[in-house]
């Protein structure tokens, strides 16, 4: 993190609403790649992400080092949609269920249906993984970033990334080596 | 390679993200190479890979997002204005709410202490002060005559406590100069030797010092005279003091030289005044040896009357004793001062030195043995103080015979009655001050304070009187004696200037000597109020005042208040009768009985009310009445409930204003540590 970053990121903690904004613009795409990633739904997912900037500017004296703006925000805006996800599927079993009904249903159909079945297969993975996919594939971030974004340290990111896929693969084994 | 393939998860994954290091790369591929397994994997991953970049490149945030982000947070949030933003800004900042919190705090104390009535800082005690101050220039005195160059730098405090340090020589050469000629190993180094002889100095020195603090200690008995009787080796200054009441002051100090003499002691000093009414008083000092102090005491009973009597013990064998050593002490030092001088002499500068330090030596010598000196004559006689005063058999040479005359006058034009006694001023009636006071209603009084040559005032007096009339005339006469030792029956009485004080009033202020009030009805009431005033006309009455008024009802009232002389009272009263028909009469007499009043002058008020018939019905019956009656009476409750209201919020505003805030602050703690505690386990469950 360079000194002009952190300088803004202190402004901006300090009640900048101009160094605020700044921030907006650096960290609501992956505020939205981790809710995207938690819930699954692009309007729940913008409106998580709106959410946190208001309660992140409201709270933000709460922030004690201010190079951590950002894993904070992105840990705020991971609990609203977790709360949010919560909230409107209080049952998360039958989606499972319905996830699997979908596998098997489309392991025997047409390649086509391979989309669907990455997507269930990644509604199942546990949200962690979920989230860091997301910032992957969404924002091509690189380990290191995807690792501050998200609070982890340093070199956790690979085997959650490893762990997340190796799962993938192994539940979509048969369609994927079809493709092949 | 094993590790890889158990990885190869991991290694698949970052590989296919571009995140190996280029040796972990090649050791990867050499591995799929290798490994049939791990190809497979390889290939599916790439397939995964590949899908999940087509399913996710179209959900992603779309170009426009940050905009729309940034766009809807400004109109959620809006700018706050001016100062408020700017407080709320600034509480946010942790230095500003510790140092709120802490404002808040020291306010609540210093409220608590100014309802305490506590002082807001705490009080050094001055004599506590005082004391430490005392100590302080103790160490320093010491320190002062131990350390080389200090004898410059006696404060003049110091010099007034010590005579030690007083005359010690203000320039001085570091005490090294005396210190070489000391009996010491001349091989040792100048500052051993200047050790050395600080140590030697404060044996010697110190208790000098302490020598000059008791000093003051005995000095303090000599101010108040005291004896001291040798009891069994204790120091006692004994002091009495008695005062009498004697016949003759002379023929008691007789009395008591001879008792001094009997009991071994000696009258040491007398002093008397004479006083105003001419009686003698005075001051007796008699020694008398302490063993005999009580006998003499009884024999002086025998003079007068006692009127009080005191005796004081003082044990002073501490400061006597401490003295004596510390003179002993003072003696050794300046025989070893004196060997110095006799064998060690070398150096001239050396040589004046310790001739200046035998100098002080024997200075401070002196002054203990005169401390004690001073201690054993205290002691060897005890002091008794005789306050001797004559008897009041005083007969007064003169008498003076002293006139105060007070006079209040009634006047229908003060400021001619007051002008008329001004007139009167010649030399044998002087007119000492005069004043006359207007008030903002009209009102007129005047005061006048005369010196009236004694032949000539009962005259003048009379002619006063006849000026107005007299509310009341005092006289006082004092008989003031003069001179002291007197003729008794023969003495001579003399009159002194009468002083007379005049106060002046307007007869309309006078309070009437009777006040009758009366109703007459009447149907023509506009009439009979004017008969009325013509009656009032003949019977020398004064009409004060008038009113006429009519109500709705078509009632007329009027009303009349007059003042007659009390000669005129009755015909008028008589003469009333005439006018309609009299009722309600109410008279009110006011009795003077100690001042001497004029009664057929004295006035007396009349008001008459001359009311026409009306059906008269009380205003306070009926439903108007009682319907303005509640109204009323709901309108004061109404205000008293708003006065409660806010005697309630004064009352508890500040606590709930206190409450809040803590309640505020404990809820951001408790929120902040949840918070960070929620940090913590995720990492903790992360990682």
């Amino acid at each position: 993190m360079d000194s002009s970053e952190h300088a803004i990121y202190r402004a901006a903690i300090q009640g900048d609403r101009d160094a605020f904004e700044i921030v907006i613009r650096s960290v609501s795409r992956n505020l939205f790649a981790i809710a995207y990633g938690i819930l699954q739904n692009r309007e729940e997912a913008e409106d998580v992400v709106q959410d946190t900037l208001v309660k992140a500017w409201k709270s933000r004296w709460r922030v004690r080092d201010s190079d951590k703006l950002p894993a904070w925000l992105s840990s705020v805006a991971r609990h609203r949609a977790r709360d949010l996800a919560r909230k409107r599927r209080p049952e998360p079993l039958p989606e499972a269920f319905e996830a699997d009904e979908v596998v098997e249903f489309e392991s025997a159909g047409q390649k086509a249906d391979l989309d669907g079945e990455v997507r269930s297969a990644l509604a199942q993975l546990p949200e962690l993984h979920r989230v860091a996919l997301t910032l992957r594939y969404f924002e091509e971030l690189d380990y290191g970033t995807i690792e501050k974004t998200l609070g982890l340290t340093n070199g956790a990111l690979r085997g959650i990334l490893g762990r997340a896929l190796g799962l993938m693969r192994k539940r979509l084994k048969p369609a994927l080596a079809s493709t092949g | 390679m094993a590790t890889t393939h158990e990885q190869i998860d991991e290694m698949l994954a970052a590989d296919l993200h571009d995140e190996l290091t280029a040796t972990e790369r090649v050791e990867f591929h050499a591995h799929l190479v290798e490994c049939a397994e791990c190809r497979q994997a390889f290939q599916e991953g790439k397939n995964m890979n590949r899908i999940l970049n087509e399913i996710m490149a179209d959900k992603r945030a779309d170009a426009g997002f940050e905009q729309r982000m940034v766009s809807r947070f400004r109109d959620r949030v809006p700018k706050r204005a001016g100062l408020i933003g700017l407080v709320t800004d600034l509480l946010r900042v942790r230095a500003v709410q510790l140092t709120a919190a802490a404002a808040i705090l020291l306010a609540l104390a210093q409220m608590g202490r100014m309802i305490t009535g506590e002082s807001a800082s705490p009080k050094l005690r001055d004599e506590d002060s005082a004391t430490m101050l005392e100590n302080a220039s103790g160490v320093d005195k010491a320190g002062a005559t131990r350390d080389a160059g200090v004898f410059a730098k006696t404060d003049d405090r110091l010099k007034a406590l010590s005579p030690v340090t007083q005359n010690a020589p203000p320039p001085s050469p570091p005490l090294d100069a005396v210190t070489s000629t000391v009996p010491k190993p001349r091989t040792e180094m100048v500052a051993g030797l200047t050790k050395t002889k600080k140590s030697e100095f404060k044996d010697e020195k110190a208790p000098a010092s302490a020598a000059e603090t008791t000093a003051e200690t005995p000095a303090e008995p000599s101010a108040s005279p005291s004896s001291v009787g040798p009891t069994a080796n204790r120091k006692l200054i004994r002091n009495a003091t008695a005062e009498l009441e004697v016949a003759s002051f002379d023929d008691s100090i007789q009395k008591v030289t001879a008792f001094a003499s009997e009991e071994k002691g000696y009258v040491a000093t007398t002093s008397s005044e004479k006083q105003e009414n001419g009686k003698l008083r005075g001051e007796i000092v008699v020694k008398v040896l302490p063993d005999n102090l009580d006998r003499f005491l009884g024999k002086l009973r025998g003079i007068g009357d006692l009127k009080n009597q005191a005796l004081t013990t003082e044990d002073v064998t501490k400061a006597y004793f401490d003295t004596e050593s510390r003179l002993k002490n003072a003696r050794l030092m300046e025989q070893r001062l004196i060997e110095i001088l006799k064998t060690k002499s070398k150096d001239v500068a050396d040589l004046l030195e310790v001739e200046k330090e035998l100098g002080r030596v024997r200075e401070q010598i002196e002054t203990m043995q005169g401390e004690l000196k001073f201690m054993d004559s205290q002691v060897a006689f005890a002091t008794v103080t005789i306050t001797l005063a004559e008897k009041n058999m005083n007969i007064p040479a003169a008498f003076l015979l002293k006139e105060k005359a007070q006079l209040s006058l009634y006047a229908t034009e003060v400021e001619k009655t007051y002008n008329e006694i001004k007139a009167l001023a010649s030399p044998k009636v002087q007119i000492t001050n005069a004043q006359i006071d207007r008030d903002n209603t009209g009102r007129v009084s005047a005061r006048l304070s005369l010196l009236l040559a004694p032949e000539e005032s009962e005259a003048v007096i009379a002619r006063i009187k006849g000026m107005a009339r007299v509310e009341n005339f005092q006289v006082q006469t004092d008989r003031v004696s003069q001179g002291g030792d007197g003729l008794g029956e023969n003495a001579k009485t003399e009159r002194d200037k009468v002083e007379l004080n005049i106060t002046l009033s307007r007869d309309e202020q006078e309070i009437a000597l009777q006040q009758t009030s009366l109703r007459i009805q009447t149907p023509e009431v506009n009439d009979k109020a004017k008969q009325l005033r013509a009656i009032a006309e003949q019977q020398n009455g004064r009409i004060r005042s008038s009113s006429f008024s009519r109500d709705t009802n078509g009632r007329e009232y009027a009303n009349v208040s007059l003042r007659v002389p009390m000669k005129n009272y009755n015909a008028l009263i008589q003469s009333l009768n005439g006018l309609g028909n009299v009722e309600n009469v109410s008279v009110r007499r006011d009795d003077r009985p100690d001042s001497q009043v004029d009664e057929a002058n004295a006035p007396a008020d009349v008001s008459i009310q001359v009311y026409s018939q009306g059906n008269i019905v009380s205003e306070e019956t009926g439903i108007w009445a009682t319907l303005r009656r509640t109204i009323g009476q709901g309108a004061a409750a109404l205000m008293w409930s708003v006065r409660m209201i806010g005697v309630a919020v004064a009352f508890l505003a500040p606590w709930a204003l206190i409450i809040g805030a803590v309640g505020w602050v404990a809820r951001r703690v408790s929120r902040a540590r949840t918070a960070r505690k929620q940090a913590a386990d995720q990492e903790a469950g992360r990682s």
